[in-house]
């Protein structure tokens, strides 16, 4: 890791202004961005502890929903009682993300900024598409673990596990920046490769995310969060869904379900909601749901196992969050 | 004196892992180890004696050397797969303040990424990386191949002057081509793979170097603290004995840790130019890619057995993946004799670094090999996998063991028709076999000292890899002494004691063990000697027991240990033992069988339930002989559905040089394991740390046919393969 | 190829680095390859300069900012400890080379091991991938601290008895990340048991054993 300057800034302010300057970087938990450090992926020359700032730590309930800080870590949101309850996928998800050692220290907003796993990207050495060089490897090589839906040039997938559950809960994202604060839906946020090459979502230098915002689910709403790892102890998705339902009297009256581990951003699949809204879940219209996820699908040369994985975790998903038993 | 009885004996010596036989003449000493129902600790479950500093961080591996004046040293990997060094500017790295040497002379070529360039010693690790990134490294990038099967190419870039395929001398005995064109066979052929997989030692390789004028002590994590010395001795050309190689604990080495190595010498080399000890402890990255892998290999097999199931031929073309030059040659035809062989191995050079011995090298990749292909000739003979492998072993340990583990996992649950299951997830059952040697070797000197205070030391320079060989030595003595194993001091892991050979090929035990009762034996002898004198009785009407000397037939004289001591005189005594073959005997027996869940919508395998039954003759402590059949089957668990080092064709670099993404079961991963001891009653004393690795993945693979009706035919058993078996692809 | 690269825009400096692409031009490279690999060393001296000069610029007013060595309090085992650090390191090379508390061990430096598992303020975290300057103000309890009196703490004593660790490399890591499990829920599950350690690696192949310790300690700090 190159040595850096740590500035530890008192207000949001503060920290917008000096990550506005060059060469200096954000750091939460520091469970990403330390590791990338020590590669050398990014050596920036000063760093900002987000750490220092008050009052995003909290979990708050309110009436039209839930603010959960930037700062709150994952344990945190696991563990929270209302959170179980209420937007189990979220808890879900926070959950499955890593390990509890990781759990303690990372923070949500952490885990929605964090940079994708690529091997290509992470490789210091390998000067790929996304880090400004001309080309994708894992377009050509090996993409086992690629996304199977992407517009290109760029095949990562977003490493994110709360933000497709986030995301099929219809948060925003609270930004901070010199101008002020503006909110953004999380479904804005992220971007695709060929919007954004370069990073994963609309953040600029000198912005922050200081709160996400969770709009109360109305009554009936249940939720899950299915994750398919190749090792349980501690392993990124190869395929996840998020999937959130309203059921009233045995049928369906609003779905969201996002996927993990597919495509460059958490990819929601409104053919997959379309899907089910107006059914009763069942096996067939959960199986139908999972189809509707792929159908767009366009696998690389080592990952169109993805697509029947995705399908099956769509489904499941769908009959967990339903209560039924497939 | 009478003339010495002399006996030829085959015994094994083990060279960086490999092990080979030789023939050699010892001392024929009759000598057992006695009725284990007998003893207060052989063959009991002995706690080690190391594990209360284990547990509480107090034991000093060589990561926790420290020593005034300490510097720490890094070194310069090439990132490129295959270049000449046109030049290494390093001046800018020793201007930076902090670094006290700088290494640049290592070579002019490079053939792997991650192979030795420069290397620095700076006050601190942080410093020593910083300098590291200012050395300026001219390189010309040369055409380069890391897939073997790209290698195998005729276009393929020439990885050594002689090509990159090398070997494929055929080995043959009886009529193959007729045997496989009788009327009365069923023939089967198939290709099964299993990739290159990392050590992962979790304490990485390296070393500690102090200079006391021209004589070195060097800490190091090694599997031979005798071998490391001699290397060491060699490269800088010094006498052996001006090194001292010190390793009192280690995390782990599986095959990977004999020898100074390439980090050995360059941390001897800096700590001299320093003027100051160097610790040189090398990073995961580093871990994964300059220290050896266990090698991968593709075999084409052509098996072929009666109708009633009798094995009766066999054919093989193998490719194994051992690095530039590596020999990657795997035991094939394996375990069951086949009348009629036909076999050729070929090595493919890749730049990929150097093999080394991994946990039974060549075993594990021969049992998934063999296995599968038994597993699939049972099935289209249409019999019991079992019941075909019963027909065609003929140890009868092994024998034994088939018929304990069939009951202990319910053999007959399995799918009588493999994938003949209904519903989303299908249980399957397999099963395996091993073969191992684990027999000793000569050489090794232990020493026991019988203080006239009653204190008891063992000192011997072998070294304990987590397998429990400082406790075993310990035990042994006690057993002899009658003594509690508290009262024996175990000192070993310190070229400065008796010589003892390198920990590889589960030879340490065979070797060990007989060389250390030896001299307990002695030492006893000796004691009894004095003993006998001062009560005024026959000697052989002594008994060593319980903390006491007393004497057969009801005589009250007794006396207590101490008392006994006292009378040994100032110096007390001190007796070197020497291995005895007959105390030890090689040719272990094992098997596994496995319990999966697969989950035919994600793919995914869930190991449920493994027994795993092994012998080692004479056993030392059951304790750790169980821990090691929970490790091998652990280490053959994570072979079986995770491991397997990845290399990207167009950069030619390792794409999980890591933890992350080299993939390592964990807790929530592990099935129920019954590890079981076969006891069986040679009265000998044999190698086991390697063999319960060998059959775990070949068991799970034979689960997952058994539950799905597809085989998988290369390691590792990944979602994405079995949905593709299964046509959802 | 090699000219078309060299005229497209310059938008970041150092992701197109003319210096880098000369460099490897000279040696008659492949275009493949130049794309392919970075050279360090020259992006580093260039990268030093920058930060050089950006230093330079005023920091923010009421930001409080720590450069080069700092000095640092780290409250560990109770004991408080006075060491002068850089910002970049970590709390497990404060532990081990800065207070020489080589118990926590360091086998992957990136969080995929578990092997560093210290606690912080009660909660086990990897100790490689946390700040020392952020571990002020913490009750940091490594596996130094278990032991009182001489006297092995239960999950200490249950590992040893039920052989829950053979090199004993990875074993300090288990036992804290268990410690932190026991201190919260006495009478764990197996489940939890495996899932409180399921940040750390063995690679010797002791979880089962592991298990059976961690339950068998549970039961003897019931009885007391
Ligand atoms: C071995 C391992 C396994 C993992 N497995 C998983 C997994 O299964 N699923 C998963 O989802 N994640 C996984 N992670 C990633 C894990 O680091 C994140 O989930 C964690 O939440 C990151 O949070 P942090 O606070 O530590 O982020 P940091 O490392 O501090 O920051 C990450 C990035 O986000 C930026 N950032 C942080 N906070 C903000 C903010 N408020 N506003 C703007 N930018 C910000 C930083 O600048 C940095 O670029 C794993 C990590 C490791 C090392
Ligand atoms: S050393 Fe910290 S997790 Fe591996
Ligand atoms: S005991 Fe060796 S790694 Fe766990």
């Amino acid at each position: 890791m190159k040595s850096f300057v740590y500035h530890q800034p008192k207000t949001v302010a503060d920290a917008v202004r000096l990550l506005s300057q060059r060469d200096t970087m954000a750091i939460a938990g520091g469970q990403d961005l330390l590791g990338a450090m020590k590669d050398g992926l990014f050596e920036p020359g000063h760093v900002v502890n987000l750490k220092s700032l008050p009052g995003l730590r909290e979990i708050r309930e309110t009436s039209s929903g839930l603010q959960i800080g930037a700062l709150v870590t994952l344990t945190e949101i696991a563990e929270h009682p209302v959170i179980r309850r209420d937007y189990t996928a979220l808890a879900e998800a926070a959950e499955s993300v890593a390990t509890p050692q990781i759990r303690n220290v990372g923070t949500i907003g952490g885990n929605l900024c964090q940079r994708p796993r690529c091997w290509y990207f992470r490789d210091p050495h390998v000067h790929c598409l996304k880090k400004g060089g001309d080309q994708c490897y894992a377009a050509r090589g090996d993409n086992r673990y690629h996304a199977i839906i992407s517009p290109g040039p760029c095949y990562i997938v977003h490493p994110s596990d709360c933000a497709p559950a986030l995301l099929a809960f219809g948060a925003r994202v609270t930004i901070a920046s010199a101008k002020g604060t503006r909110t953004v839906a999380l479904k804005d946020f992220f971007q695709m490769p060929d919007k954004n090459l370069k990073g994963e979502n609309i953040l600029q230098a000198g912005e922050i995310i200081t709160q996400i915002t969770v709009p109360k689910p109305p009554a009936g709403t249940r939720s899950t969060y299915v994750k398919v790892r190749e090792k349980d102890s501690f392993d990124w998705a190869l395929v996840a869904a998020a999937v959130v339902l309203q059921i009233q009297g045995g049928v369906c009256r609003r779905a969201s379900v996002v996927l993990g581990g597919v495509a460059p951003i958490p990819y929601e699949s409104a053919e997959a909601a379309k899907s089910l809204v107006g059914k009763t879940v069942n096996v067939q219209t959960a199986a139908a749901a999972g189809s509707a996820a792929v159908a767009k699908a366009t696998p690389l040369e080592m990952n169109a196992y993805k697509v029947p994985m995705a399908e099956a975790v769509v489904k499941r998903a769908v009959l967990a969050a339903a209560g039924v038993t497939g | 004196m009478p003339q010495q009885k002399m006996k030829r004996v085959k015994t094994t010596i083990t060279v960086n892992g490999e092990t080979r036989e030789v023939e050699i003449e010892v001392p024929d000493i009759e000598a057992q180890w006695g009725d284990p129902s007998n003893m207060r600790w052989l063959g009991k479950r002995i706690p080690r004696v190391d594990g209360a500093d284990k547990v509480t961080g107090r034991a000093k591996y060589t990561y926790d050397i420290q020593l005034p004046g300490m510097l720490y040293a890094k070194i310069l990997r090439s990132p490129y797969p295959h270049a000449r060094i046109r030049s290494i500017d390093a001046s800018q790295a020793e201007r930076l303040p902090g670094v006290k040497a700088v290494i640049t002379d290592l070579t002019r070529e490079v053939n792997y990424v991650g192979e030795e360039v420069a290397a620095v010693a700076a006050v601190s690790e942080q410093i020593a990386r910083d300098a590291l990134k200012l050395i300026k490294v001219e390189y010309e990038p040369l055409p380069f191949v890391v897939s073997p099967e790209t290698a195998r190419e005729p276009s393929a870039p020439r990885v050594t002057p002689q090509g990159n395929v090398r070997g494929g001398n055929p080995r043959e005995r009886g009529d193959v081509d007729s045997a496989f064109s009788r009327s009365d066979v069923v023939v089967h052929e198939a290709t099964y793979s299993v990739p290159p997989r990392s050590h992962c030692c979790l304490e990485p390789h390296g070393l500690v170097c102090q200079w006391q004028g021209d004589k070195l002590v060097a800490w190091a994590s090694t599997q031979g603290i005798f071998s490391v010395r001699d290397e060491l001795a060699g490269a800088l050309n010094i006498p052996a004995s001006n090194v001292r190689v010190i390793c009192e604990h280690m995390g782990g080495g599986f095959g990977s840790k004999f020898g100074a190595r390439a980090e050995g010498v360059i941390c001897a080399r800096l700590a001299k130019m320093a003027g100051a000890p160097v610790k040189l402890m090398l990073e995961r990255e580093e871990e994964q890619l300059a220290t050896g892998y266990g090698p991968g290999v593709t075999a084409k097999v052509k098996i072929a057995a009666t109708r009633d199931g009798q094995l009766i031929a066999w054919e093989s073309e193998t490719y194994g993946t051992g690095g530039v030059w590596g020999e990657a040659s795997v035991p094939l035809p394996y375990i069951y004799p086949v009348p009629n062989v036909r076999t050729r191995h070929f090595d493919i050079s890749t730049n990929i670094g150097a093999s080394a011995a991994l946990r039974a090298p060549g075993h594990p990749q021969a049992s998934f090999v063999m296995e599968s292909a038994m597993d699939d000739l049972a099935h289209r003979l249409g019999m019991d996998p079992l019941e075909f492998r019963m027909k065609n072993d003929p140890n009868p340990v092994r024998q034994a063991e088939y018929r304990l583990g069939a009951e202990r996992i319910g053999w007959q649950r399995r799918n009588r028709t493999p994938g003949a299951g209904s519903g989303v997830v299908r249980r399957g059952i397999g099963m395996a076999s091993a073969v191992w040697g684990g027999g000793g070797g000569a050489g090794s000197r232990p020493t026991v000292r019988i203080g006239p205070d009653g204190s008891v030391e063992v000192r011997l320079g072998t070294q304990d890899l987590g397998t429990g060989t400082r406790t075993y030595v310990a035990a042994i003595v006690a057993e002899e002494l009658g003594l509690d194993i508290k009262q024996v001091k175990a000192l070993i892991g310190d070229t400065d004691y008796g010589y003892s050979g390198a920990s590889g090929g589960s030879t340490t035990t065979a070797s060990v063990a007989p060389a250390v009762k030896m001299a307990a034996m002695g030492a006893k002898e000796r004691l009894l000697a004095t003993v006998s004198q001062h009560l005024q009785v026959n000697p052989a009407d002594l008994v060593l027991a319980d903390g006491q000397v007393t004497v057969r037939g009801g005589s009250a004289r007794t006396l207590t240990w101490k008392q006994a001591c006292a009378l040994l005189g100032k110096e007390g005594i001190e007796v070197q033992g020497e291995w005895n073959p007959n105390l030890q005997g090689s040719g272990v027996a094992g098997c596994q069988f496995a319990e999966v869940e697969v989950d035919t919508e994600t793919g995914k395998v869930r190991v449920v339930r493994i027994v795993a039954i092994q012998d080692c003759g004479q056993v030392m402590n059951r304790l750790a002989v169980e821990s090691q059949i929970y490790g091998g089957v652990i280490q053959g668990l994570a072979m079986a559905l995770h491991e397997q080092r990845l290399y990207d064709e167009q950069t030619g670099r390792m794409l999980n040089p890591n933890l992350e993404e080299y993939k390592l079961p964990g807790s929530l991963d592990m099935p129920d394991i019954e590890a079981i001891v076969y006891d069986n009653p040679t009265g000998k004393v044999s190698g086991m740390g390697e063999p319960p690795v060998i059959p775990t993945a070949a068991a799970i693979g034979n689960a997952v046919f058994n539950a799905i009706g597809k085989r998988i035919h290369s390691l590792p058993i990944t979602p994405a393969k079995v949905l593709e078996a299964l046509g959802k692809v | 190829m090699d000219d078309e690269r060299d005229k497209k825009p310059q938008d970041t400096p150092e992701e197109v680095d003319a210096s880098r692409r000369t460099f490897l031009r000279n040696l008659g490279v492949s275009a493949a390859l130049a794309g392919l690999l970075s050279s360090g060393a020259i992006l580093e001296e260039r990268r030093a300069k920058r930060a050089e000069a950006e230093t330079l610029q005023a920091p923010p007013a009421g930001a409080a900012e720590l450069r080069g060595t700092v000095r640092i309090t780290l409250n560990v085992n109770g004991k408080s400890h006075t060491l002068e650090v850089e910002p970049r390191v970590t709390l497990l090379d404060a532990l081990r080379d800065g207070l020489g508390l080589t118990g926590t061990k360091r086998v992957c430096d990136r969080g995929s091991c578990g092997a560093c598992t210290v606690l912080l303020d009660g909660k086990p975290v990897y100790s490689c991938s946390v700040l020392a300057v952020d571990a002020q103000g913490k009750r940091i309890e490594t596996v130094e601290a278990l032991a009182q009196g001489g006297q092995l703490h239960p999950l200490q004593q249950a590992f040893v008895e039920h052989d829950a660790l053979m090199c004993g490399f990875c074993t300090p890591g288990f036992i804290m990340s268990l410690k932190a499990l026991l201190d919260r829920v006495p009478q764990p599950t197996e489940k939890q048991v495996r899932e409180a350690c399921a940040g750390n690696i063995c690679r010797c192949g002791t979880y089962n054993r592991i298990f059976e310790a961690a339950l068998d300690a549970s039961r003897r700090m019931r009885r007391g």
